[in-house]
């Protein structure tokens, strides 16, 4: 196992992680970042202004990045998985239906007025959770055929209840006008809720799904042959295949219960690993888990601080982004036949 | 295979146990208030929109406005001064644009409120500021009142006592409360001999000019126009933002159409030349008025503002 990309998307990650921690809306200047740090090692409590940066650091900034850096591991790595099940370039974490889901999951959620208690402000994240987990479960069922669940019919079942899903958010939208702002908001995608909270809530579901996934390298590079040759060559394809649909719907669930749609790093996160780094899924897997942390925390710096003290939703960060960086990576590649 | 998929199991079962599961404490933090609680003071406790209890030990000297009503409301009391920081989309008073802003349309900027370090967070409540927003302010120790959104104008001028309360003017916003009532009821005591209440459409949007959008029952549109002597036809419909058809429009022939979409650049010119509009009588006689919508709709003092001024488009012979 190479080692060497490996070390590059690490240092990446470190250094977006460093980044993210110095900016934000609030510029803390880097002497006065080595004065907090001194002050924590020497123990002290500190004078203000350094208290305020402080408590920034620690209680805005760092859950911030360590939900954004999950999230974008979910996103990176479920849209690695989910490629490489369908063989299809298009395939992102959102292929059947999740996002749309999820989506009516939280709007729905929205539409009723919770009482202000931990289990109602926990209301919009779990019935997102269940929408997109209740939308996969369907689409697999609608799409079965005998014992199989052939590809095409997932991403047609999925494209159609996605629609079906969407006008139905749509509808409870413009009904409860009160709540439009909200429900946009969250369907563009950001970090909503501040402190650790969220992020200890996604992390159980994360660390199954993810885990699930690295390990199900070497089944995915087997898939690559085709249903009928895997299936001769001893990998009992449908279970395999359910079972990684589940993990890597599971794993995009609980990124959007708390963040919402952010689209693009699922998608072009993996290709841009594949165009480096090559079709070996069981680094593939690993590194697009790594660098969809990173570049999804990167656009998230970027989102806050460009038009600081607005923030723009992360969404349209990594699309007005992604794209054109995808794009420049394509184009580089170009003679390299890798699909 | 299987042995592996065991042990993740095993860590992610432990991982779960550590979720949070309790009410969220309140964190401590270290974000103290600044200010200092006079010998003898009283707390001020108060029950917000959430159901929150929220006490201070002082009138608030440093007040983050979440909301563009909540500024207006801060300034009439008398607050002006205590106010540190307020959203984007807070215009008025003229004294408000001096302030710093921590966000609006695109979310809040936690960063740039904990800077500020505020005693009070004053957000506004029936779906304006949402909850996460307010639990996440919380979760970072800072004190959060979330204002009811009211339905009515004792509801409006409760809200003005509630946040005289918090900062110290309850004596200033009674002067300010009889003369607002004092002016309603001079509206209201022209209304009441009058046997014509003229059929209004209030205008919300018309992007779609076959489908625009207009104020529906319960909003404080409709309010505003009923106390002002006047017949909203959207009381018919459904829901706050209800839309209407252009035959619909056309069968209820409203007397007067008030454009609250003014400020996004509708005129009378531009309304009368939309097809299919050039039947309404009320574009026929001219009755077409644009209106700031801001007096209408955000729940502050200038309400009465704005009703007075539906009372002069409705009934010109009578209030000059």
């Amino acid at each position: 196992m190479k080692i060497r990309p490996f070390l590059y998307t690490l240092l990446f990650l470190v250094l977006v992680v460093t980044l993210s921690i110095a900016i934000g809306s609030v510029f803390i200047p880097p002497a006065d970042l080595g004065r907090i740090l001194v002050g924590w090692m020497k123990q002290e409590v500190l004078p203000e202004p350094l208290k305020t940066f402080a408590f920034i650091l620690t209680d805005i900034r760092l859950p911030r990045t360590v939900l954004v850096l999950l999230t974008g591991a979910a996103l990176g790595g479920s849209g690695a998985a989910y490629q490489g099940l369908f063989r299809n370039p298009l395939a992102d974490p959102y292929l059947i239906g999740v996002a749309s889901g999820a989506g009516l999951g939280a709007v729905l959620a929205m539409s009723v007025r919770w009482p202000y208690s931990f289990w109602g402000l926990m209301a919009v994240p779990a019935m997102a959770f269940l929408g997109a987990l209740l939308t996969v479960f369907l689409v697999i069922a609608l799409a079965r055929v005998g014992r199989t669940v052939p590809t095409t019919n997932l991403i047609l079942a999925g494209v159609a209840f996605g629609s079906f899903a969407s006008a139905l958010t749509a509808w409870l939208m413009l009904r409860s006008t009160g709540e439009l702002h909200r429900a946009i908001a969250w369907l563009i995608g950001g970090a909503s809720q501040a402190g650790w909270g969220p992020v200890l809530t996604v992390l159980p579901y994360l660390a199954l799904g993810l885990g699930a996934l690295i390990l199900s390298g070497h089944s995915l590079n087997v898939l690559q042959f085709g249903d009928e040759q895997a299936q001769q060559m001893g990998l009992p394809v449908t279970r395999v295949r359910t079972l990684i649909l589940l993990a890597a719907s599971l794993t995009t669930a609980a990124a959007v219960a708390f963040s919402g749609i952010i689209g693009f790093i699922g998608l072009i996160v993996p290709h841009v690993m594949r165009l480096w780094f090559g079709v070996d899924y069981r680094r593939l897997l690993p590194l697009s888990i790594i660098t969809g942390a990173g570049a999804l925390l990167l656009a998230d710096v970027f989102a806050r601080s460009v038009m600081a003290p607005q923030e723009l939703p992360v969404g349209i960060v990594t699309a007005l982004v992604g794209a054109p960086f995808f794009l420049w990576v394509l184009r580089r590649a170009r003679n390299q036949g890798y699909w | 295979m299987s042995g592996k998929i065991g042990f993740l199991l095993l860590i992610t079962i432990l991982l779960a146990a550590c979720s949070p599961t309790g009410s969220a404490t309140p964190a401590v933090g270290s974000m103290e208030p600044s200010a200092s609680t006079a010998e003898g003071a009283t707390p001020i406790t108060l029950i917000d929109d959430l159901g929150r209890t929220v006490v201070l030990a002082a009138p608030a000297q440093r007040v983050v406005s979440l909301a563009p009503a909540n500024t207006e409301i801060l300034f009439a009391v008398g607050a002006g001064g205590q106010v540190v920081g307020r959203d984007e989309t807070s215009d008025f008073p003229a004294d408000a644009l001096a302030l710093p802003t921590i966000g609006g349309y695109s979310g809040f900027n936690l960063e740039a409120i904990v800077a500020l370090h505020p005693d009070l967070v004053l957000a506004q409540g029936g779906g304006f500021n949402s909850p996460e927003l307010v639990a996440s302010l919380e979760e970072l120790g800072l004190t959060v009142f979330s204002l009811p959104n009211p339905t009515s104008m004792e509801g409006m001028f409760t809200n003005l006592e509630t946040v005289a309360l918090l900062t110290g003017h309850e004596q200033e916003v009674e002067t300010l409360l009889a003369s607002l009532r004092t002016r309603v009821a001079a509206v209201d005591e022209k209304i009441m001999p009058l046997s014509y209440a003229p059929t209004v459409y209030y205008e919300l949007d018309a992007t779609e000019p076959s489908k625009p959008f207009t104020a529906g029952p319960g909003t404080f549109v409709d309010l505003l126009i009923s106390r002002a002597g006047g017949l909203n036809i959207g009381s018919a419909l459904e829901g706050q933002w209800a839309q209407i058809s252009l035959e619909q429009l056309v069968v209820a022939n409203p007397a007067m159409i008030i454009l609250g979409d003014a400020a996004y650049g509708e005129t009378s010119e531009k309304v009368s030349q939309r097809p299919g509009w050039e039947m309404l009588t009320a574009i026929q006689t001219g009755q077409v008025f644009p209106i700031d919508d801001n007096l209408v709709s955000r729940p502050g003092p200038r309400l009465v503002d704005g009703l007075e001024a539906l009372a002069r488009l409705l009934h010109p012979g009578v209030f000059k």
